[in-house]
């Protein structure tokens, strides 16, 4: 199954749990998280953060999240050769990039797009998906 | 050099290791030392978690302060106190190291690290990665020579606004030398987390004392640390601007959010349980 297929009643399902453990992490009121906010730019999430936040989310969702790999898991498939290029963002990367953030609006997608930028773009939903697919990555190892 | 694993270093010996997955290890607290606070217990605790996880990762990287969302104060431990440390890894790679652990004097519990993750920097940006893998494998082995931490200079706080009982505000010098520095760390100085979170424990258990409604005949006493998150460096000369606020609670605990702030940025955030304890 890909990373696409992952279905809103899916994001549903786990959003409520994600939004109370990133409000818990972030220390902001638990209806700041919205799905679609950025964390970095709407809610002033640092890289510990993201850190802090992957922590606790495979703690209360019994996960593992490679810490580090969220850009790796936007990537899909895709090489690191296919997906960036002297750390900018290649057409075929940015299509993809949308593709998997496709909560994002497409005016918050620039051209060209840094890869250390990417974390930028991230939003509560991103993490839905991070979980979905730790989840779906551990239900297939059994 | 001579500050160089003794000015801040809080293991003597690693006493069993299966790498990777957990340890266990001592260190004597110098009898002379007018008292040993359970910051630097916690950053013993610490300091075992960080040789477990430098070995791991073949000395390529080293963890620093990062997330530590529950420390849970058991006892006070007296100079002269062997510690007995422990540490469980949970997980550890070139990105991060996550533990849990715990120390011991005695018989008896003083200090338990739940839920603690410390990102992995490259180890050459702070210390000689040979240097560090030689003295693990002392560590290992033998083990170091006791009593050589001779404490470390209380920072400078100068008490600032607030509300008595509801804030309290300080100002933090980070000195600009002292021995710790050479420790913490050779190539790279930084004050140390511990350090600064003592000095909000301080504060806090100040705030809490003015608390009209502490019990008579009791003083605030630490029950848990959670929440704590350091958000960068601090470093030597750095001025630090600290802020406790009483939040409300619903038990028998005292609660304070806790944060301290460089040049307007947030550096660190805590949060801080209290009891009240009666006064012997």
């Amino acid at each position: 199954m890909t990373q696409q297929e992952i279905t809103r009643d899916e994001i549903t399902a786990v959003f409520p749990t994600i939004a109370a453990t990133m409000a818990d992490a972030l220390g902001c009121d638990l209806d700041d998280i919205k799905l679609d906010v950025s964390l970095i730019e709407g809610l002033d999430a640092e890289s510990i953060d993201f850190l802090d936040m992957v922590f606790r989310l495979e703690r209360a969702f019994k996960v593992r999240i490679p810490r580090g790999k969220i850009v790796e898991n936007a990537r899909g498939t895709m090489s690191e050769a296919e997906f960036e290029q002297n750390g900018l963002v290649t057409d075929a990367g940015l299509a993809q990039l949308r593709a998997y953030l496709s909560e994002i609006p497409a005016e918050r997608f620039k051209t060209p797009t840094k890869v250390k930028d990417i974390p930028r773009l991230f939003t509560p939903e991103t993490f839905c998906k991070l979980v979905i697919s730790a989840q779906r990555s551990a239900k297939a190892a059994g | 050099m001579a500050n160089h694993f003794a000015a801040f270093s809080f293991v003597d010996r690693i006493t069993g290791i299966t790498p990777g997955v957990r340890a266990r290890g001592l260190f004597a607290v110098p009898a002379a030392l007018p008292a040993f606070p359970s910051c630097l217990v916690a950053e013993a605790v610490g300091q075992l978690a960080a040789w477990v996880a430098m070995a791991q990762v073949n000395f390529r990287g080293r963890p620093v302060a990062g997330l530590a969302n529950e420390t849970r104060f058991h006892g006070d431990v007296a100079p002269g106190a062997v510690l007995g440390l422990a540490v469980e890894i949970d997980s550890c790679d070139d990105e991060a190291v996550a533990y849990a652990g715990r120390a011991t004097s005695g018989d008896a519990l003083v200090i338990e690290l739940l839920d603690c993750l410390g990102p992995m920097l490259p180890v050459a940006e702070f210390d000689s990665p040979e240097a560090l893998a030689a003295r693990f494998e002392l560590l290992r082995g033998p083990g170091a020579p006791p009593g050589r931490f001779d404490g470390v200079p209380a920072p400078e706080i100068v008490r600032g606004a607030g509300v008595p009982g509801e804030s309290l505000a300080a100002v933090l010098r980070v000195p600009a030398v002292a021995p710790f520095f050479a420790d913490h760390f050779p190539r790279r100085p930084v004050f140390p987390a511990t350090l600064l979170l003592d000095a909000q424990i301080g504060l806090a258990l100040q705030l809490a004392a003015e608390a009209p409604d502490l019990p008579a005949g009791t003083q605030p006493t630490p029950v848990r640390m959670t929440h704590v998150k350091m958000r960068s460096f601090i470093s030597p000369g750095e001025v630090l601007a600290l802020d406790a606020q009483r939040a409300p609670t619903g038990g028998g605990t005292g609660l304070i959010m806790l944060s301290a702030r460089a040049n307007d940025k947030t550096v660190s955030t805590a949060r801080l349980e209290y009891a009240p304890r009666r006064v012997a």
